[in-house]
């Protein structure tokens, strides 16, 4: 195992700034897609081990109900393994269906398929919004892979296992979404992998020199 | 070096993946060879119009949000065949092997940005993903069949032990958090062995499958009968009281007395023993519950078997 790798205190806080941009500017646009305004928590940036996942999971907000739903999507940029790139993870609560379905302009029968239709597009709106804020600071530009359900109705701990996690140390990001008026509310949890941390650590401190 | 624009547009129309691209208004501005081959249009004849006009199997709304999604928030969208089976009905090449009606498809939708980035035009790429879609319904079916073999006793098609107990600590929890009131069963063959002794397994199985029978006959759609071993069977009554309950198991040890069960040259009768007891929200586990109900069954044993006993009340019910 590597040692953990840690951030300066200003790559930190360049680091914190950039994120805080990003999820600024991805509540903004969503709020224009959903026409509802759209509240964030500040995003908590830190470096965990696989082993830290679960507890990392059952620490969300959204982890409160008993079973939460769940879907990941992969992100890379077009410098491949040395570039920025990883996993997102979008935990849903209680889902309220129905509200999600307004809010997306769903106005079909709400069938099992098209309930997992809307987590898969609200999360590719999630992600998307906020990774491509993150990547035009970081001049740079990102592919997705189609997101998919990584669970349903499950207990939140049951969501990874962690024997599956072949990774030794990402940098994990958290936000929380919640709407004004609205029942519905969920986790962003960006997860960066080894070698992303490198590239972070190399990208952030070009933006401190340009200061 | 400088990307070779001739090659990219004849690759664009050539490779084996549908490919179009709409405007803000929904209006078709390239249509790629497999779209063209697979809805039987072309190109010239798409180009400018609109797709709704043209494809209306297209959910309008649906696919309108979705295009917009990607003007607004200049990002990439998907659709999978696995929540929307087809963006457009089109057949697949499968004629002869495959099973299913139309192509599975998966969709990714792209931003097309000019060069102050906004997003001029979306381009819509259709993926085939019928063999996946009809592998993965073969790898459904499976784990279906297995899920079941794994649930059912295969001699009397009831619940089997562990899936029955499953189901009975799950109807136990949600008595502890609602307070639901259901009841449990424990019925057990009187004199059994001598069947097996005398007649032999195979007329021993064929009483079992009656009694199966009688049972699965005799309890309602939300009741969840099993085979708790041996000649044990076991139903969860769910909301029950146990008036309801005893009435429920009279009436099954009556047909279970009634019964003429023939196997082969031999025509036989049999009786049972029956347990019953009601949820109780104080209990710790349903494993006490069982334990209730096996308490109250052996009472109809040492009374004489052939009857019903309610748990804790010191006599039968008739």
């Amino acid at each position: 195992m590597n040692e953990l790798k840690v951030f300066t205190e200003d790559q930190r806080d360049c680091l914190q700034e950039i994120v805080n941009i990003a999820m600024g500017s991805a509540g903004d646009s969503l709020a224009r897609v959903v026409e509802t305004f759209v509240r964030l928590s500040i995003p908590k940036i830190r470096t965990i081990r696989p082993n830290d996942m679960a507890s990392a999971l059952v620490s969300l907000s959204s982890s409160e109900s008993d079973t939460v739903s769940a879907v990941r999507q992969s992100f890379q940029c077009d410098k491949g393994q040395d570039g920025l790139r990883g996993e997102a993870l979008v935990v849903f609560s209680q889902e309220s269906f129905q509200d999600l379905a307004e809010l997306m302009a769903y106005d079909e029968i709400l069938t099992p398929e098209a309930e997992q239709e809307l987590l898969l597009d609200i999360s590719n709106i999630l992600n998307g919004a906020c990774l491509n804020g993150i990547a035009s600071q970081l001049s740079t530009s990102l592919s997705y892979s189609p997101p998919s359900i990584l669970g349903q109705g499950m207990p939140v701990d049951e969501l990874v296992q962690r024997e599956a996690l072949t990774w030794d140390q990402a940098l994990s990001v958290e936000i929380n979404y919640s709407l004004e008026n609205r029942s519905f509310s969920c986790d962003l949890l960006l997860l960066m992998p080894g070698s992303s941390i490198d590239y972070l650590c190399i990208k952030l401190e070009e933006l401190i020199e340009e200061d | 070096m400088p990307m070779d624009i001739d090659l990219a547009a004849i690759i664009v129309d050539r490779i084996d993946v549908g490919i179009f691209v709409l405007n803000e208004n929904m209006e078709v501005q390239l249509w790629n060879r497999f779209m063209q081959t697979h809805s039987g249009i072309k190109s010239n004849e798409m180009f400018g119009r609109n797709i709704f006009d043209v494809f209306q199997e297209i959910p309008e709304r649906w696919f309108r949000r979705k295009v917009n999604g990607v003007f607004i928030l200049k990002n990439h969208a998907f659709t999978s065949w696995q929540q929307r089976p087809f963006l457009m009905k089109f057949s697949h090449n499968r004629h002869v092997t495959g099973g299913v009606e139309f192509m599975y498809q998966n969709c990714v939708l792209i931003p097309i940005k000019d060069e102050n980035d906004n997003i001029k035009a979306v381009c819509v790429t259709i993926y085939d993903a019928t063999d996946e879609a009809i592998s993965q319904n073969l790898v459904k079916e499976a784990r279906d069949r297995l899920e079941y073999l794994s649930r059912v006793d295969s001699l009397t098609q009831l619940f089997n032990r562990g899936h029955w107990e499953a189901m009975l600590e799950q109807e136990f929890k949600r008595h502890k958090r609602y307070g639901d009131m259901s009841s449990l069963l424990m019925l057990d063959l009187d004199h059994f062995k001598n069947i097996n002794d005398s007649y032999g397994h195979t007329v021993g199985d064929d009483v079992l499958r009656a009694v199966a029978n009688v049972l699965r006959a005799s309890i309602r759609e939300t009741d969840m009968g099993g085979r708790y071993g041996g000649e044990e069977f076991c139903v969860v009554m769910t909301a029950t009281t146990i008036e309801g309950a005893s009435a429920l198991a009279e009436r099954m040890r009556q047909r279970v007395e009634m019964l003429k069960i023939h196997s082969g040259e031999v025509e036989l009768r049999i009786t049972c023993s029956i347990g019953i007891t009601e949820f109780d929200a104080n209990l710790d586990s349903h494993e006490q519950l069982i334990a209730r109900a096996d308490n109250a069954l052996y009472k109809s044993k040492e009374n004489g078997r052939n009857q019903v006993t309610v748990f804790d009340r010191p006599q039968p019910q008739v």
